[in-house]
């Protein structure tokens, strides 16, 4: 979690829009470290989280999150965390065993034309049964909105997923936690290669993008700065806020730059870097 | 224009408000909904895009019980046991019976939010037809939809806008909350009329139109251009008075050869070099010609 980028989201633990969909992209650049933000930044708000890892295994986000300060195993033990890893789901479709009783939240991998039906059942059904938490017995701990993180939803094109089917998949899955439950969505979409001006007839991540941003309510996009790599300032995100920010429903754009450490980022304005001043 | 059409649309109108990701058209998508309320009008909004709480947030002050909005955003696709509407059912009988559920005695106007929605999932020319077959079956006074262009092919954005009678494209300016509306009308008589205005919207999706960017944008930059003379305040002379360009005429250039020039040039006067050359008797002159072997 990173206080600076909590001030500029004016968001903390104790206090965060709800119903939110949140998108984060990047464009020749990385915006990982984002998604460990929300992650530790829902943890310590108490939410109930489910998270959809699809490109890195448990250990590698419980390492990251380590450092930030939350501890994933422990999350998972109280049952606030609950891990899709993609990585050994998707093993287990491609590679059927005997003993398998897996949910079937992959099962698009053995077919993609039928779409993410099978995976937003999966997230539907575990945060519908448990109720946003709040009616948890036998003194089970309570947990707060529920929060679904994607990292990253670009990865189901690689996996043989239109785009469309993944806009239906986001779709649901904003109807039923953004909407239903007052919860909140965030989603890394990769976007490769430049930005380009066609008219939409590419199936690909610029597409998905775009559809995307046509859903979310807050946007954070991250480049490579465009004057290449410098060792102070590690690139550029731009925030940008859709609606409903307070009362006021219009497109907000601000920019920044930012420095990823060891143990969190900094986020500063542009050109007042320590390299510069 | 934008004040006029947000007055009412001509029944049986068609209205096509095209956003892009960088700018949303749902706010202005809002204005019109509201100015129709506030004409007492009965909308039906197909929500496909947008929960009800968001549609009707903001919307409180008017008159919201003439608002139907008809549940396209919980489950579009059917994938839960209780689906209310689902793109599937995006055509002439369902449409018809979704707005005849409600009687109100002033003709009602169905919003469509968004025509992409529907677009992703059916084809393009079912939608067209559903579409134009509402329009004129005249269950509905007009259709308002909201069309996000940069998710579509060109060719598929423009077949749907073909079926309208007005296009409302919405880009964003610079700086600011503003947004530039371009708008494109055809009236019965066939006649198009196209504008451009720049527009913002208050808390209360009134539409403020700000004036014209031409008028803002390039042609404020003309008058500046007339101005500014380059050839003011130089430090040579670019004008020739009377005198000086007689005299230009009269000077002869060195390489234009006139009649004397030529002629003093070609027979030289007495005194100057000859070449006088006698035929040799042991010169060696051939009588054929050398180039006679050429196949010329």
């Amino acid at each position: 979690m990173y206080t600076e980028l909590n001030s500029i989201l004016n968001t903390s633990p104790d206090s965060f829009t709800q119903g939110e969909f949140v998108l984060l992209s990047d464009r020749k650049s990385d915006a990982s470290f984002l998604i460990h933000h929300f992650l530790s930044l829902y943890l310590r708000a108490r939410c109930k989280v489910w998270f959809l890892g699809l490109v890195q295994s448990f250990n590698h986000y419980s390492a990251i999150s380590q450092r930030l300060g939350v501890s994933l195993v422990q999350a998972k033990e109280k049952g606030q965390l609950v891990f899709l890893e993609g990585l050994n789901e998707s093993l287990s479709v491609l590679i059927p065993q005997e003993t398998d009783t897996r949910s079937q939240a992959m099962g698009f991998l053995s077919d993609p034309a039928v779409g993410l039906k099978s995976l937003y059942e999966f997230v539907r059904s575990s945060v519908t049964s448990s109720g946003g938490g709040e009616e948890e017995a036998d003194g089970a701990e309570e947990w707060g909105p529920p929060v679904l993180l994607v990292d990253d939803i670009s990865v189901l094109l690689s996996l043989g997923v239109s785009v469309g089917a993944v806009l239906d998949f986001s779709h649901y899955c904003r109807a039923t936690v953004c909407s239903q439950l007052q919860g909140n969505v965030v989603m890394l979409v990769r976007c490769d290669g430049e930005e380009e001006e066609d008219d939409g007839d590419d199936e690909g991540s610029e597409r998905l993008l775009k559809g995307l941003t046509h859903q979310c309510s807050l946007t954070l996009h991250v480049q490579g700065l465009p004057t290449g790599f410098c060792r102070d300032i590690h690139g550029q995100v731009e925030v940008c806020w859709r609606r409903r920010q307070g009362d006021w429903q219009y497109t907000q754009k601000k920019l920044f730059q930012y420095k990823v450490h060891d143990k969190g980022a900094s986020f500063f304005a542009p050109g007042t870097s320590s390299a510069v001043l | 224009m934008l004040p006029e059409l947000l007055q009412g649309i001509d029944a049986g109108g068609f209205l096509i408000i095209q956003d892009s990701a960088s700018y949303s058209g749902r706010h202005l998508l809002k204005s019109f909904i509201n100015s129709a309320l506030d004409r007492e009008e009965a909308v039906h909004v197909l929500g496909f895009e947008v929960s009800e709480e968001e549609l009707k947030d903001g919307l409180k002050g008017s008159p919201i019980q003439r608002l139907h909005f008809h549940n396209a955003y919980t489950d579009p696709l059917g994938w839960t046991d209780h689906p209310a509407f689902t793109v599937h059912q995006f055509c002439l009988e369902e449409l018809t019976r979704l707005v005849k559920q409600t009687s109100h005695p002033k003709p009602a106007t169905l919003v469509i939010d968004s025509l992409s929605w529907i677009l992703r999932h059916l084809s393009p020319p079912d939608v067209c037809k559903t579409l134009q077959q509402f329009r004129k079956g005249g269950a509905v006074r007009a259709i308002i939809g909201l069309l996000h262009a940069d998710m579509h092919q060109s060719g598929t954005v423009g077949s749907v806008c073909h079926l309208a009678t007005s296009v409302i494209t919405v880009v964003p300016v610079v700086k600011g909350d503003k947004a530039v509306a371009k708008i494109t009308k055809r009236s019965k008589s066939g006649k198009v009329m196209q504008d451009e205005e720049i527009f913002s919207i208050k808390d209360d999706f009134t539409v403020i139109v700000q004036g014209k960017p031409s008028q803002h944008g390039p042609k404020q930059a003309d008058p500046k251009e007339q101005e500014t003379d380059p050839t003011a305040n130089l430090t040579f002379n670019l004008r020739l008075s009377d005198t000086e360009r007689e005299a230009k005429e009269k000077l002869a250039l060195p390489f234009v050869f006139s009649k004397e020039k030529k002629t003093a040039l070609l027979h030289s006067g007495p005194g100057s070099g000859r070449i006088l050359y006698e035929p040799d008797a042991n010169d060696d002159y051939d009588q054929e010609d050398p180039d006679d072997d050429l196949d010329v």
